[in-house]
């Protein structure tokens, strides 16, 4: 087992978390950290794990198919600039568009779907492990 | 939907008689670290959180019944919650969800005794440090633009489409997704090293993650040392200003760095 950075010190100033949906709690833990049957042999326990994979294939049919519509769709009469214009703008300046368009990917609909679960097991206690030596709350 | 099941190893040692608990382990850290005893993890209804310890380390562990399946919503949470909160405070070494043993005197013997130095020693590196992860995303409309701007061939693709019954022009639709997906994938490689080296004096370290959707404009785990989280978290939000309403730019974190540590 190996940690993959240089070693150094540091201090212990306490961290904020920000909020994650689910499906970056799935990007996260379903296949990232140590994975035990690597150091345990006899007394690892079959449980079935139900995984729930929102995760897109990048390139696919329906993929293209999306962005070909969303593309279709798109109103470039409404932008600023008319396409020619376009031609000679540097991409930052272009087209304040809506961040959600006809186009919704599987993951994000499938995360927002998820969120909702999510959010309903958000008031409950936050637990904490601190070091012996600090004082608790 | 995918599902796996482990079996358990064919043990040469006398096993415990069975039973319909057993031991659901989420990570290691130094042993002088206590939990909170309204702490819950994974199962329904989710049980109490316990440590066990062995030397200078320890492991974060609850009862799981095995005889229900894991992966609920609320499990991968607990999962990822406890070990976050936890990471916030103290070195973490997480492992991947659906870690099971038989029980809590075979993760002393089997997991912490065995491996002790090697996880000490981890535990020691990542002292100080956490990890946040980078999720940039296009927007969608300003990325479309920015595509049919740069490329001529989407642009004749796209009037092509505009002109011709749609039942006429699949091939042609699914030629201009699919080049529409290169040019996006040509400015996430781009945008990736520009944040990665962006970040580079303010990070110990910096995995390129897979993309997780589409339009990803970069997705970067980072390792962050608790004295530079200041610079680095003021770093990102230039970085936001900058982007604008071009790219979505979220930040999650603190968090335990699992894309840092390798079995």
């Amino acid at each position: 087992m190996t940690v993959a950075v240089p070693p150094a010190g540091g201090g212990g100033l306490p961290g904020r978390s920000s909020g994650s949906g689910l499906a970056d709690v799935i990007d996260t833990i379903l296949d990232k950290g140590l994975v035990i049957d690597a150091y345990v042999r006899v007394s690892l326990v079959g449980i079935e794990i139900l995984t729930i994979d929102v995760r897109v294939v990048v390139a696919s049919v329906d993929t293209y198919l999306r962005f070909a519509e969303a593309v279709n769709r798109l109103d470039l009469a409404s932008q600023k600039q008319g396409l020619p214009d376009l031609l000679s703008s540097a991409p930052q300046s272009v087209a304040r568009g809506k961040t959600k368009g006809m186009v919704q990917g599987v993951l994000e609909a499938a995360g927002e779907k998820l969120q909702d679960m999510r959010e309903s097991y958000a008031d409950e206690p936050v637990p904490r492990a601190r070091r012996r030596r600090r004082e608790d709350d | 939907m995918t599902g796996s099941t482990r079996q358990s190893g064919a043990g040469d040692q006398a096993e415990a008689p069975p039973r319909n608990t057993a031991c659901y382990v989420y990570g290691i850290l130094p042993e002088d670290v206590e939990i909170s005893e309204d702490a819950v993890g994974v199962g329904d209804p989710p049980r109490a959180v316990t440590i066990v310890r062995h030397g200078e380390i320890a492991a974060l562990i609850s009862d799981v019944d095995v005889d229900r399946p894991l992966g609920r919503a609320q499990d991968l949470v607990a999962h990822e919650q406890l070990l976050d909160e936890a990471a916030a405070e103290v070195p973490v070494l997480p492992l991947r969800f659906g870690a099971v043993m038989t029980t809590p005197e075979a993760v002393v013997e089997e997991l912490l005794a065995p491996h002790h130095d090697s996880f000490a020693a981890a535990l020691k590196q990542i002292e100080g440090r956490t990890q946040f992860v980078l999720k940039a995303r296009y927007a969608e409309q300003p990325v479309l633009v920015e595509v049919l701007t740069e490329n001529a061939e989407a642009r004749q693709l796209r009037e092509r489409i505009r002109q011709l019954p749609e039942e006429v022009t699949r091939n042609e639709r699914i030629r201009l997704g699919e080049l529409i997906t290169q040019l996006i994938a040509a400015k996430r490689e781009a945008d990736t090293q520009a944040v990665v080296g962006r970040f580079e004096p303010f990070t110990a370290g910096a995995v390129v993650r897979d993309p997780s959707h589409e339009r990803d404009a970069a997705h970067v785990a980072f390792l962050v040392e608790d004295d530079r989280q200041a610079d680095f978290e003021r770093a990102v939000g230039e970085l936001r200003s900058e982007w604008g309403d071009r790219v979505e730019v979220r930040l999650l974190g603190p968090m335990a760095p699992y894309d840092f540590v390798t079995t």
